[in-house]
């Protein structure tokens, strides 16, 4: 029983990729703008952070480059879909496949063939007193600020409408792909800074699968929250609480001697597919998402 | 330029990129505070000349002057800037928006970042709303509102706008007749107040009506620029169709025969789980020509989907006493269902396909030799048959559909139905879109077929089309019968509240 509660602090901490995720995928989804590159956009940042901490010696520089990276990948897909209005699940297929061969290629080039562990002092600091990872805290801030932004603000009402009917918005002067381009750069901007948190919080190392998934369990919570930030929190915590329980199974002797580990590193994504399909078939998505905007 | 004028447009013409000309030097002069009509058949130019003016299309040549300037709209937000705004045939409302929302986006009242003014939007709308009489609740969200009030959402944003110049493309087609009545006088309230509107029709009804000066179109052209008061509606109909038209097919007086088609407590689900169909009866028999009558989205086309095998449905329905339950849409056409479908397009033809092609879909086994081939040289025959049967204007049959008119599209889909030599015939909205000689051909088809005895179930948002066509007439509202009412009972003003849900006592 006490296991139960044991894992709540790892999963506290595997709640943050899955749901800073999900919550900037929602951004953009409002918008109209599909991104399943959400692996790629991790798997990148999480390298450029390491870069930015290694090479400043300040690991807050090295989460900002981090997010710097995710907005640009975010600006490339969002002018892939928006403008040259390319098909969004190849453009993002693309950046996952990026993702992969890029960080591949670049921490071979730097550090041979073996994965590097980052230093401590490249590591993002716990919040002093608590004892617990600032992005813990920060990941729920980010939440209600991006409820806060689609659901009270001018921009936000504007990024609802662009992605459920284009046509209304632009007749009434609301610039609907600078509109669409923003949503996605801040989207890729959260999974920048979920990348960084990978990288120099948690894993304390790059490679080219480090988000293991994640991304992707990211695109089902964003099913499951039903574009609603609010419940992306919740599927993120469910998600990281198995995942903690999974990470604390596979450690546990007597488990670990029985049943192989991959099997029981297999419980969180099992749990997300079960937890997705009994919520799937009651979102309801944007009218124009996926769907270039074209004038008459 | 002209004395006095708002908008002036002087040789307008367009022609699309596939070469279709649809405005040749088209010129119109629109006075401030006038309602000013714009009548012609569907394809005379109304709504392209519309688009042009409201910057969401470019002419190809021709100038605009507003307010005495020249100008060239780039888009709808620069038209709209300028004070100029349309309201189209399919609103520009975003569905989950509540009206207050839909009306602010855009002008939320500050910043992009700051939150929307819902409290100083909602006194203006609220005085807009005093100010023209167009009631419309603000947190509703719109697609849960009737359509005729989803219209109402979208002049109070163009209101909102301040625009001294609103166009509306046929604004009557999705209201009630006594809804119509109130948007008329709204207009009337706006022309007093200085502003001026273009309404579209072709119904020269509500040209007289509403309209201080009318410009008829035909074929791209202006043919007659007139003051309303003192044009009569024949007058303004011959200079709308440009020939005189033969009169309507009289009706034969026939007692209707056999029951071919009965429901019973017939229900289909709609979205959200809410029916789209509650619990409707009815039957149709031999030589009679049942109308259903109803603003559109009333359950209609579900209604009828599900009547031809393309949605679930529950309750009971029999086709010249089969049971139609768990049955096909190819079983339910094989015991002797012809469904003309609303949408002609998306449903009833496959425009890359020829007109030979299309003819035959659907029923293929007559033209097949016994390994399974077409024989093509039966097929061709055929295919010029109907040609000539229904007077259906192509070069041959090898013609895609797509370069045919839309009448003589809808001639050839209603001659393939007919060649199935069907017991009951569906016709959803069979002349919406067509022109006045072609909708004439069509209902005079209908009538013939009812003399010569099909049974013949008439779905129409056209209230005009279901009186003249029909011996009974149901009207549908929120998926039920309102009321059905057989010919002697006819009265446009009772029909008209059944259809804006007024239940009658008893």
């Amino acid at each position: 029983m006490i296991i139960l509660l044991q894992v709540l602090p790892v999963a506290l901490r595997a709640m943050v990729p899955v749901t800073l995720c999900a919550v900037g995928e929602i951004t953009g989804e409002r918008a109209g703008v599909v991104n399943i590159g959400l692996e790629g956009i991790m798997t990148l940042s999480a390298f450029a952070a390491a870069i930015g901490s290694w090479a400043t010696g300040n690991p807050w520089i090295g989460a900002l480059c981090g997010m710097g990276a995710g907005a640009i990948v975010g600006l490339l897909h969002g002018f892939i879909s928006v403008y040259l209005r390319g098909d969004q699940i190849i453009s993002g297929v693309g950046i996952n496949l990026l993702g992969m061969g890029a960080v591949g290629f670049g921490t071979w080039a730097l550090w041979g063939a073996k994965s590097p562990m980052l230093d401590k002092k490249f590591w993002i600091p716990e919040v002093p007193g608590l004892g617990i990872s600032p992005f813990v805290l920060m990941t729920p801030l980010l939440v209600v600020l991006t409820w806060w932004l689609l659901h009270r603000t001018a921009l936000g009402l504007r990024i609802r409408a662009v992605g459920e009917n284009p046509v209304a918005a632009d007749v009434v002067g609301v610039p609907v792909e600078g509109v669409r381009l923003l949503a996605v750069v801040f989207g890729g901007a959260l999974g920048g800074l979920a990348g960084a948190f990978l990288s120099l919080d948690w894993l304390h190392t790059v490679s080219p699968t480090l988000p293991a998934g994640r991304g992707f369990i990211a695109l089902a919570n964003v099913v499951f929250s039903k574009l609603n930030p609010f419940l992306a929190l919740l599927g993120g915590f469910l998600f990281g609480y198995f995942d903690a329980l999974a990470i604390q199974l596979a450690s546990v002797a007597g488990f670990g001697g029985g049943i192989p580990y991959q099997f029981v590193r297999m419980i969180p994504y099992i749990a997300t597919l079960a937890v997705v399909a009994l919520a799937i078939g009651r979102a309801r998505f944007p009218k124009a998402l996926g769907q270039p905007y074209r004038r008459e | 330029m002209a004395d006095n004028a708002l908008l002036e447009a002087r040789g307008i013409a367009k022609v699309y990129p596939d070469g279709t000309v649809a405005l040749r030097g088209v010129d119109l002069v629109v006075r401030p505070g006038e309602v000013h009509g714009l009548l012609g058949e569907n394809g005379a130019g109304k709504t392209t000349l519309t688009k042009i003016i409201s910057g969401l299309l470019p002419p190809t040549s021709g100038e605009i002057r507003w307010r005495g300037k020249r100008v060239r709209f780039s888009s709808p937000r620069e038209a709209l800037r300028a004070g100029i705004g349309m309201v189209h045939q399919h609103f520009a409302l975003v569905g989950p928006f509540t009206g207050l929302e839909n009306i602010a986006l855009g002008e939320e009242g500050g910043g992009a970042l700051s939150p929307v003014h819902v409290a100083s939007v909602r006194r203006r709308v609220e005085a807009i709303m005093r100010e023209s009489g167009l009631e419309a609740p603000l947190d509703v969200p719109v697609e849960d509102l009737p359509v005729g009030v989803q219209q109402r959402v979208e002049i109070l944003k163009m209101l909102y706008r301040e625009v001294d110049l609103l166009i509306l493309d046929e604004p009557t087609a999705v209201l009630t007749p006594q809804e119509a009545e109130e948007l008329f006088s709204v207009l009337r309230g706006l022309a007093a107040q200085g502003r001026s509107v273009i309404f579209i029709t072709h119904k020269l009804a509500e040209v007289t009506a509403v309209t201080d000066r009318v410009t008829v179109l035909r074929r791209g052209e202006v043919v007659a620029t007139r003051e309303t008061p003192g044009s009569t509606a024949e007058e303004l109909a011959r200079l709308m169709v440009g020939e005189e038209l033969p009169p309507p097919r009289a009706r034969a007086e026939r007692a209707p025969g056999r029951e071919v088609l009965r429901l019973e407590g017939f229900t289909v689900p709609g979205p959200a789980g809410k029916p789209a169909v509650q619990g409707v009866s009815f039957s149709v028999r031999e030589g009679e020509i049942l109308g259903i009558a109803g603003v559109q989205g009333n359950g209609q086309t579900e209604l009828v989907e599900a009547l031809v095998g393309l949605r679930p449905w529950s309750g009971h329905a029999e086709l010249l006493g089969k049971d139609l339950a768990g049955r096909g849409p190819g079983e339910i056409a094989s015991l002797g269902l012809a469904h003309i479908p609303e949408d002609r397009h998306g449903m009833g033809l496959i425009l890359e396909f020829n007109l030979a092609e299309n003819a035959i879909l659907g029923r293929l086994r007559p033209f097949l030799d016994p390994l399974g081939r077409l024989r093509w040289g039966k097929v061709y025959r055929f295919a010029r048959e109907l040609i000539s049967r229904f007077s259906i204007q192509a070069p041959g049959p090898r013609v895609p559909v797509r370069y045919l008119s839309g009448g003589n599209q809808q001639r050839l889909v209603v001659g393939r139905e007919l060649s199935k030599a069907p017991k009951l015939l569906i016709a959803n909205q069979p002349t919406r879109g067509l022109d006045v000689a072609a909708t004439r051909y069509i209902r005079d088809l209908l009538l013939r077929l009812r003399d010569e005895g099909m049974a013949i179930l008439l779905v129409s948002a056209d209230l005009d089309e279901v009186l003249e066509l029909s011996d009974r007439v149901a009207v549908m509202y929120r998926g039920t019968f309102a009321g059905v009412l057989s010919r002697e009972e006819f009265d446009r003003e009772r029909i008209g509240l059944l259809m804006g849900g007024v239940r009658e006592a008893g």
